[in-house]
């Protein structure tokens, strides 16, 4: 036992430092009120949160919020799958393909986010510049200033920065399916289409689930993207619960550090409960537990 | 220091990125923990800290630095030096102060907030008198809470009316406008220039919203406060928010969707490029302007609506936080950074302008400040003596640019506004 303990010291020590603890500071905090300095002001029990529950900004930020989660893994994981099977098959430069596709997952999401902040720019964005040229658009747009495309161009730099990392989890699972499945359905007769809903996406589901539930919690808590492309509109119009959340503790005239802490409380709350309701209805009743 | 992060670590560390950050953190603190030499001395403390925000990477840094370093041979006490930015200070100040972990120096743009919570030293009790007695009188007037100096001035800066030259020529505008009658005329003349080319920038986004909307509404008669009151929805004040709506969507002769365009990556920006007519900016803006050399501009004072032109005057603060044993040491480095000599050329560098008497008189021969210098005494102040106003400010920044939206009602913006100030007041 205390052998065992020894081994394990420091990985307990470390999860307890940089999870349990902040996760207790998190729970103190919501239950508290604080000075617009950051001064505690005394206990309120729960009242921060039935606060929470009284912000006008409330449901428009989860409507927000559940479209952006939803689309962008949505998204990502359909683009991901045709990305992986052209990746798993060989050409010629596929190395040269399979190392380039990591870049967007190396750069910092910050810069990745300024940089598309100033491809969809009114006056000086690429963006608008080639549509315009190619005809498909007669005037510019304000991609990050009409309400109408703001949650849109956020969704696509959001798919962006998802796609490396979920193909790559889906080509391992490629790579784990045995050739002899695929050579025995062709002797049944089965091919192509077929054989692909047949035997990949089936064998694929252990790989799908670990890229949907990773990227479910990973664009769920997205902060660089939303934040970055959305710093220009006033209001919580286009914000998730995760912008919301800082806007409330720091950028909004509330100002509350308590109130921030109990939504942030929820939001961890809230991710748990997805990501079980999602791994029941995903299982399904193969594996009975 | 153990308890370092709490909240701000929290509020990412769900996210894939964030979580070495929280690593790294989570390291630093078990090192300080464990050399814990931190001042529990009763005479001096062995360190002070002193947290300044980045006005500008070339020189914050290296100016403060070195001051540290001078100090610290002169009193034997270190420095924990921290530059934050000013995107993220708010939080970081907040997370200090939530553990009980303040500095011991603070430079922000708020200080009545901390007054009121009673955590800083009055300037009876901070600076000699030598220093108290050099603030120029406006800016100590700017940092008093209840007749009592809390907020020392540590820089300032004042706003001016910039355009380019060669789009007024080509639109035929002879001289820059004096009035806002005049202003609309020029506006529309430039943007009929057609080509993307913009009139007025106007950038009431979230960035600096309060800031642009002063000017307005002080060259229309109006005000934030009058007396102890808030007058934020005064029939001047819908009038003017009301004449810049109309600017956006009858005339259109400002850049697209102004309720939503931020000042630096903005309206700054489309000027610096050349695409617009007049703007109001401030000194560091004439600076990138003269090192780029793309843009010929003038700078003049604001035009105005109702009597003489009034500008927009901005004071940073210095703050020393109460904490058992740092006065002294505290007084030292304050005392330190007021000789007029290190003031100057910091403000200088940094392309502000003097809080300070003596400064006034070292910087007035500088011919680039000139149009600021003599901005200054019609130059008025932001109500940041109320600490109603840090939550004022941040409603303002994230509401008034609706208002200028097609179908924007500034009428019921402003009568917003009004009524959560007079709320929070309570």
């Amino acid at each position: 036992m205390g052998r065992a303990l020894l081994w394990l010291g420091p990985s307990l020590l470390l999860i307890a430092a940089v999870v349990i603890y902040p996760a207790v500071q998190l729970v103190r905090a919501s239950l508290g009120r604080y000075s617009l300095t950051g001064l505690y002001l005394g206990g309120v029990g729960l009242r921060n949160y039935a606060r929470l529950l009284e912000q006008e900004a409330l449901p428009t930020v989860i409507a927000n919020t559940v479209t952006w989660v939803a689309l962008v893994v949505g998204i990502t994981i359909v683009i991901s799958l045709g990305l992986a099977q052209l990746l798993d098959a060989s050409f010629p430069g596929r190395r040269l393909v399979r190392w380039a596709l990591i870049v967007p997952w190396a750069a910092s999401l910050i810069m990745t986010a300024k940089l598309f902040g100033w491809l969809y720019d009114y006056y000086f964005g690429l963006i608008n510049r080639a549509l315009v040229a190619a005809g498909l658009l007669r005037a510019p747009l304000d991609w990050l200033g009409d309400d109408a495309t703001v949650m849109g161009a956020m969704i696509a730099v959001g798919v962006f920065v998802s796609l490396p990392f979920t193909t790559y989890v889906l080509l391992a699972g490629l790579t784990t399916i045995p050739p002899e499945v695929y050579e025995a359905a062709r002797v049944d007769g089965a091919s192509g289409w077929r054989a692909y809903r047949a035997i990949t996406l089936p064998l694929l589901r252990p790989a799908l689930l670990v890229a949907a539930v990773l990227n479910l919690i990973y664009v769920f808590n997205s902060f660089p993207i939303v934040w970055t492309l959305n710093d220009r509109n006033p209001g919580v119009a286009h914000d998730t619960m995760i912008t919301y959340m800082y806007k409330i503790a720091f950028k909004s005239a509330l100002r509350d550090v308590g109130l921030a802490a109990a939504l942030g409380v929820v939001n961890v709350v809230l991710i748990l409960l997805a990501v079980l309701a999602y791994l029941r209805v995903a299982r399904g009743p193969e594996e009975p537990a | 220091m153990s308890k370092t992060y709490t909240l701000a670590g929290n509020f990412c560390s769900m996210g894939s990125m964030t979580s070495r950050r929280l690593l790294v953190l989570a390291l630093l603190c078990a090192i300080a923990a464990a050399g814990s030499a931190c001042g529990r001395g009763e005479t001096k403390p062995a360190t002070i800290k002193v947290v300044i925000a980045e006005y500008s990477r070339d020189h914050t840094r290296p100016f403060w630095q070195g001051l540290s370093e001078q100090y610290t041979k002169q009193t034997g006490v270190k420095v924990d030096l921290q530059v934050i930015d000013w995107n993220s200070i708010d939080q970081q100040v907040s997370t200090m102060i939530q553990n009980n972990q303040p500095p011991d120096v603070l430079n922000l743009n708020s200080f009545s907030s901390y007054a009121k919570d009673g955590l800083l030293y009055s300037g009876d009790e901070a600076l000699s008198p030598k220093t108290r007695e050099d603030f120029l009188e406006a800016f100590a007037r700017g940092g008093t809470y209840r007749d009592k100096l809390y907020g020392f001035p540590i820089l300032a800066s004042a706003r001016a009316f910039f355009y380019n030259r060669d789009l007024l020529e080509r639109a035929k505008v002879t001289a820059p406008p004096r009035t806002w009658d005049e202003l609309a005329a020029a506006a529309k003349k430039v943007q009929a220039l057609g080509g993307g080319v913009i009139g007025y920038a106007l950038p009431l986004g979230p960035e600096e919203a309060q800031a642009e909307w002063s000017i307005w509404m002080w060259n229309n008669g109006g005000d934030w406060k009058s007396g102890d009151a808030w007058t934020i929805n005064s029939e001047k004040n819908v009038q003017t928010l009301t004449f810049l709506a109309a600017l956006a969507n009858v005339h259109r002769v400002t850049q697209v969707n102004p309720g939503k365009t931020n000042r630096t990556d903005g309206a700054f920006q489309l000027f610096k490029d050349g695409k617009v007519g007049m703007v109001m900016g401030f000194s560091p803006l004439a600076a990138q302007l003269d090192a780029e050399g793309k843009v010929r501009y003038g700078v003049t004072q604001m035009p105005t609506n109702v009597g003489a032109p009034v500008t927009l005057g901005v004071e940073d603060y210095l703050m020393a936080f109460k904490k058992k044993g740092n006065q002294e040491a505290v007084r030292q480095f304050l005392d330190l950074y007021y000789q007029p000599e290190q003031i100057t050329r910091w403000i200088t560098a940094e392309g502000f302008l003097p809080v300070t008497k003596s400064g006034l008189a070292r910087m007035s021969g500088n011919e680039k400040l000139k149009p600021y210098l003599d901005a200054l005494p019609s130059a008025r102040l932001a109500p940041t003596t109320d600490p109603v106003w840090d939550k004022v400010k941040l409603d303002v920044q994230q509401t008034i640019g609706l208002a200028v939206q097609p179908g924007g009602d500034p009428k019921q913006v402003l009568d917003r506004l009004q009524k959560n100030a007079a709320e929070s007041g309570r």
